[in-house]
């Protein structure tokens, strides 16, 4: 009820404003010109959301794409979720939960968004052939109740619908024609978000008001995505007018924009936590104790010295505004004592005998990891690692990013963030360290897979998160597949003409009620 | 064999000492100008800062130390020693990275160019001296060698595996060594029709040891000053390569690889940037000096000389 | 006119040679690298045996010359293949996770993306060589006709000075001063001819010592020359000296050294040039498509230099037997 009541007031003073805004809004493009978002990534080659599981490319779905549900996920209340194209949701039993659909929703295309659409989306997107279906909890039926009415049931699978709760938050809503023809899916995005697309040009990617967004239509009337891969570039370009908005800045340059007059800046916990991890199924990595051994020789206070304002100090593999985050009791620490012994004891005193490991980094899209990625070699060389550093510019660390069909990935060690708009932590937690998906680690461990099994089986929240709490993140913590080395913190800036803008925890930007005037 | 090994001796020695004596009078004319000796002067400091400055400046070139990141050079406000020309992002010494950067750089570059040098005469002297068949298959491969911009072919080579030492090397030999053997093959071509090299053959030196003990010690001397110019140039590229990331990995310092890195910091810490660069300015700088000065002297000698 | 056509055929027929090699020396290099191209065709979670069957289709398994062929082949027709990463609209894309994601057609034509390029390219290269010519025609020929004076020490040390700065320094510190610092000009990619300036001056500091040098040695040459002194006895002015006879004879040293030596530095400098400002040229597409493993960019592009220096080889050396006809070929 609360939420009908919010959501109508909401409905209300958008209508008014939609009345009013167009006159203004069109004065301002003419005036302004389309929005420059100066981008750090790039999509890939297919616009299929399930096809992917890069952070860049859902910044981009953002603005295509809705939701069933919204979550802003901030840190006082991570588990918030807001109504988007459903308006209630409700637990029906263990394996079955109830969405009401908004009514009167259209796609881009001009195809009324109902039922069929969200049944044809889910069955599709938790297909295990899909990419992406790692971030869901498993293949999910849905039953079309009426044209605004869908029950997603999990009975058939064998674990608890409640899985899907803050999921529906992140999975994007396609139309059923769409789904029923991949060749659409992938070259034209269709969906119920307030831009459309348009076009790609270059590296530059254009949107358009979509004019009958449920919410009302944006008065930003053009969006161009530039793909900016070097951050000193996107700065310089901010600084002189070319660009209006940025994201991904260096603390040094978030510091010095700070003091510019005709920018603003913005900073926020991200839901991101950056990792490093370790490929386990090939050595020297298939020895946990190695693995560990790594992570007791990074001191990471001193990474974070070198991240300052783009980095949050967190001891578990998913981020604080998760469920389930916790300081991870045994979390390893900085210990060179214990890295010494755990290498004698694996056979390699003081690093003698180790093969030449690799550290893989990319350099242009992560804030400072090339900085920080020269003082862990530091590290590591100290304590008899023989490391060697690669630095990659980010489409070829992609390329490099994920383990291949064999089941191995180049390289010893990759550096990379992960990111996911949900406070769901199993978006984080199944796709890296469970053994059917382990997308780049490899890691093929029983009592992981165990673990997570259960902690997706509970029956109530509060299980859950005692599970996780207490058993698999300290596991997890214990055999370490990754060590989660800090949670970024999001450092964007964006030219003072720009106003209404809500950035996401898990980079979208919320441009529907933004002006550029 | 006594006869045969000495015969050549005495024969070639007005070759010998002709060329000896041209170079000693180019080195002498060379040091004569004021430029040579500044120049001299400032390379000298420079390899003997760059050899003694690790013991005499308590810091690191690559020991990180956070708390001590962005510190300006000593005249600057906030700066403070032992750094005197400040610390990069991750607070090592910048005076100590451009050092090690500079030694690494001009190794690369005499290495390299003593190899070019070395391989391009070789093929120089030998297709010059062969003629024929050989010549023109050989100036073909320096052509198509030629044709093939240094930039281009570092960025396929470099590119597409981890750059090291060795491959640096390689590439800059690789496109540095036709221009040598171009000049090598033409100063050949002239020197086969002289008096010695016909007397050699007569007296029946094979020919190598025609090309080796008669032919490249007369011609190769004056090839060598101008040599000078190309360490300089084979430093630039050096750097280049260190900032398009295809140069020798961090954490080894390079002067591409330092300035690249502060590319980011220009607006706050700008010397991360403008200190090595003007390091290796200066080094190039007196580098090219002398090159220039032995190759003008070079020039006037020979032209007396004719 | 015999005589142009035969040189034109047999320079030409060398020429072509020289780039196929150079194209195959390129191709191969490609080829043993590590890296395959299949990996990066069909993203990172293809199966073994999709790959295996998309590299048989390709051709990818057949030995390299037969490849080179074939590619040959393809180039007769003006086919100079599709980028492996670039999209239809010349845009990077990320590697795709999805293996039937993007099959190689719908990727971009490289002919085209060097099309988009090359304009650019063209635009940078020309105003950094005019204002090298600004600077070092009107020095170099004062240096050159007098052996001593100031005008000889500016172009002694200004070219030793310029020779020493390494072109990224030099970008950087440009950008610094000229557009971050002060803001007076834009720096940082294409927008409108503004952002031609800073680039071009770096390019003009990397081409004028090299011209300075060889216009002050070829005017020197020729002053110094027994024909300049009798000109002047018989009556005519050193101007006229200067613009009639000295600079024409001068010109085909000149023309010898810019062939070979300029435009070679002129083409790995506007690479690194254009890097430095992310200008969207044909170097800055070489050096992403070296980063990104995007090999028919990177053959086509070593093609097209070859070819550009190569032809311009012999257009100089053409150009000079027709100023002096004193030189055969």
């Amino acid at each position: 009820m609360t939420i009908n009541r919010r959501e109508f007031m909401k409905a209300t003073a958008l209508g008014v404003a939609a009345l009013s805004l167009p006159s203004l809004a069109s004065r301002a493009a003419a005036a302004s010109g389309p929005l420059i978002f100066a981008a750090a990534g790039t999509v890939t080659s297919s616009w299929d959301p399930t096809s992917h599981t890069v952070a860049p490319q859902i910044t981009a779905e953002g603005f295509l794409f809705g939701h069933l549900t919204k979550c802003p996920m901030s840190e006082a209340n991570p588990g918030e979720i807001l109504p988007d194209l459903a308006t209630e949701w409700s637990v029906i039993d263990e394996h079955t939960l109830e969405y009401k659909l908004r009514q009167g929703v259209t796609f881009h295309d001009g195809k009324p968004f109902t039922a069929a659409d969200v049944k044809a989306t889910y069955e599709y997107a938790s297909n295990p052939d899909r990419p992406a279906s790692a971030w869901y909890p498993g293949r999910v039926d849905v039953d079309v109740v009426d044209d605004y009415t869908v029950r997603l049931n999990t009975k058939q699978y064998g674990y608890p619908a409640l899985n899907f709760w803050y999921v529906s938050s992140f999975l994007p809503i396609l139309s059923a024609a769409d789904v029923a023809n991949p060749d659409t899916l992938k070259q034209k995005p269709n969906g119920t978000g307030p831009f459309k697309y348009v076009e790609t040009v270059g590296d530059q990617i254009k949107f358009a008001a979509f004019d009958k967004f449920h919410e009302g239509k944006p008065a930003i009337e053009e969006i161009v995505w530039a793909y900016v891969p070097d951050a000193n570039t996107r700065v310089l370009g901010l600084l002189n007018g070319q660009y209006h908005l940025t994201e991904r800045l260096e603390p040094e340059q978030y510091l010095s924009l700070q003091k510019e007059a005709g920018l603003k800046t913005d900073r926020s916990l991200s839901s991101e936590n950056k990792y490093l991890h370790f490929r386990c199924n090939k050595p020297p990595f298939d020895d946990p104790r190695i693995r560990l051994a790594v992570c007791h020789a990074i001191d990471r206070t001193q990474v974070l010295a070198v991240v300052a304002e783009a980095g949050q100090a967190s001891n578990c593999h998913v981020s604080p505004v998760k469920f389930g985050f916790a300081d991870v009791k045994g979390y390893p620490e900085y210990d060179p004592a214990k890295t010494q012994a755990l290498l004698a004891e694996a056979g390699f005193p003081n690093g003698q005998g180790l093969p030449e490991i690799e550290y893989i980094t990319s350099v242009g899209f992560y804030p400072k990891t090339r900085e920080y990625g020269e003082l862990i070699t530091a590290m590591l060389q100290e304590q008899g690692f023989p490391v060697k550093l690669t630095t990659l510019e980010p489409a070829a660390w992609e390329e490099q990013l994920y383990r291949r069909a064999d089941g191995q990935g180049p390289g010893h060690i990759i550096d990379v963030g992960w990111i996911t708009g949900s406070p769901e932590p199993d978006l984080v937690l199944r796709p890296n360290y469970h053994s059917t998906f382990a997308l780049i680690n490899g890691i093929s461990d029983p009592q992981i897979d165990q673990s997570l099994d259960k902690e997706r089986g509970a029956t109530s929240t509060e299980e859950r998160l005692k599970i996780l709490q207490e058993e698999t993140l300290p596991l997890i913590a214990g055999k370490a597949p990754s060590i989660s080395l800090f949670s970024s913190v999001f450092l964007r800036a964006m030219s003072a003409k720009l106003d209404g803008v809500k950035f996401y925890p898990n980079g979208p930007i919320d441009l529907s009620k933004a002006t550029l005037s | 064999m006594a006869i045969a090994s000495s015969t050549p001796q005495s024969s070639a020695s007005p070759a010998p000492a002709r060329g000896q004596s041209v170079n000693a009078r180019i080195l002498r004319l060379a040091w004569r100008s004021p430029e040579m000796k500044v120049a001299s002067a400032l390379f000298f400091a420079l390899c003997l800062l760059t050899l003694l400055g690790p013991f005499i400046i308590d810091a690191s070139a690559t020991k990180i130390s956070v708390a001590d990141k962005f510190l300006p050079p000593v005249f600057m406000e906030g700066g403070r020693l032992p750094y005197f020309l400040g610390t990069d992002q991750l607070g090592r010494d910048l005076l100590l990275r451009s050092l090690v950067g500079l030694r690494n750089a001009f190794l690369i570059g005499v290495v390299s160019v003593v190899l070019m040098f070395v391989l391009g005469c070789a093929i120089g002297i030998f297709s010059g001296y062969r003629g024929g068949w050989t010549d023109v298959i050989l100036m073909r491969i320096t052509d198509v060698q030629m044709s093939i911009p240094v930039i281009i072919l570092a960025i396929t080579i470099l590119g597409m595996s981890r750059p090291n030492p060795f491959t640096i090397v390689a590439v800059l030999v690789l496109s540095g060594w036709p221009i040598y053997a171009r000049v090598a093959r033409s100063v050949t071509l002239a020197e086969r029709q002289k008096e010695y090299v016909r007397a050699a053959r007569i007296i029946g030196a094979s020919d190598l040891r025609i090309m080796v003990r008669h032919i490249a010690p007369s011609i190769l001397p004056p090839i060598a000053f101008v040599a000078v110019l190309d360490v300089a140039r084979m430093m630039i590229f050096e750097a280049i390569f260190g900032f398009i990331g295809i140069g020798i990995q961090p954490p080894t310092p390079t002067f591409g690889t330092i300035i690249s890195g502060g590319t980011q910091y220009l607006l706050n810490a700008w010397w991360i940037t403008i200190v090595p660069g003007c390091l290796l300015a200066l080094s190039l700088g007196s580098l090219n000096l002398i090159g220039g000065v032995l190759e003008k002297s070079r020039n006037l000698v020979l032209q007396g000389a004719a | 006119m015999a005589f142009a056509l035969e040189f034109f055929l047999r320079r030409i027929s060398q020429g072509v040679l020289i780039v196929l090699a150079v194209a195959f020396v390129i191709f191969t290099l490609l080829r043993i690298a590590p890296g395959d191209p299949i990996r990066i065709i069909l993203g990172p979670m293809a199966t073994p045996s999709a790959m295996e069957e998309t590299a048989e289709r390709l051709g990818l398994r057949d030995p390299i010359p037969m490849q080179f062929l074939r590619y040959l082949g393809d180039i007769a027709k003006g086919d100079f293949g599709n980028s492996f990463i670039r999209g239809k609209q010349g845009g990077t894309t990320g590697g795709s996770q999805d293996a039937a994601g993007s099959p190689p057609v719908e990727r971009a034509p490289v002919i085209e993306l060097i099309a988009k390029a090359l304009p650019y390219t063209l635009l940078l290269a020309a105003c950094g060589f005019l204002l090298a010519c600004l600077v070092s025609i009107p020095l170099g020929i004062m240096a050159g006709v007098k052996n001593s004076g100031w005008p000889q020490k500016v172009a002694l040390y200004l070219s030793s000075l310029l020779v020493s700065l390494p072109n990224v320094w030099v970008g950087i510190v440009l950008i610094y001063l000229l557009s971050a610092r002060t803001g007076w000009l834009p720096a940082i990619g294409y927008q409108h001819i503004g952002y031609v300036i800073i680039p071009a001056i770096v390019v003009a500091v990397e081409l004028a010592p090299v011209m300075i040098r060889s216009i002050s040695v070829a005017v020197a040459t020729n002053v110094q020359d027994p024909f300049y002194e009798i000109g002047q006895v018989r009556g005519l002015s050193a101007r006229t000296m200067l613009f009639r006879h000295v600079l024409r004879n001068a010109a085909v040293p000149l023309l010898n050294s810019f062939g070979a030596q300029m435009i070679g530095m002129l083409l790995g400098g506007l690479f690194v040039v254009e890097y430095i400002f992310s200008f969207p040229g044909i170097g800055l597409l070489t050096i992403n498509a070296v980063f990104q493993r995007d090999f028919p960019v990177i053959q086509t592009v070593a093609i097209f230099a070859s070819t550009v220096l190569v032809f311009i080889n012999i257009a100089v050396d053409f150009a000079s037997t027709t100023i002096d006809r004193r030189l055969k070929f």
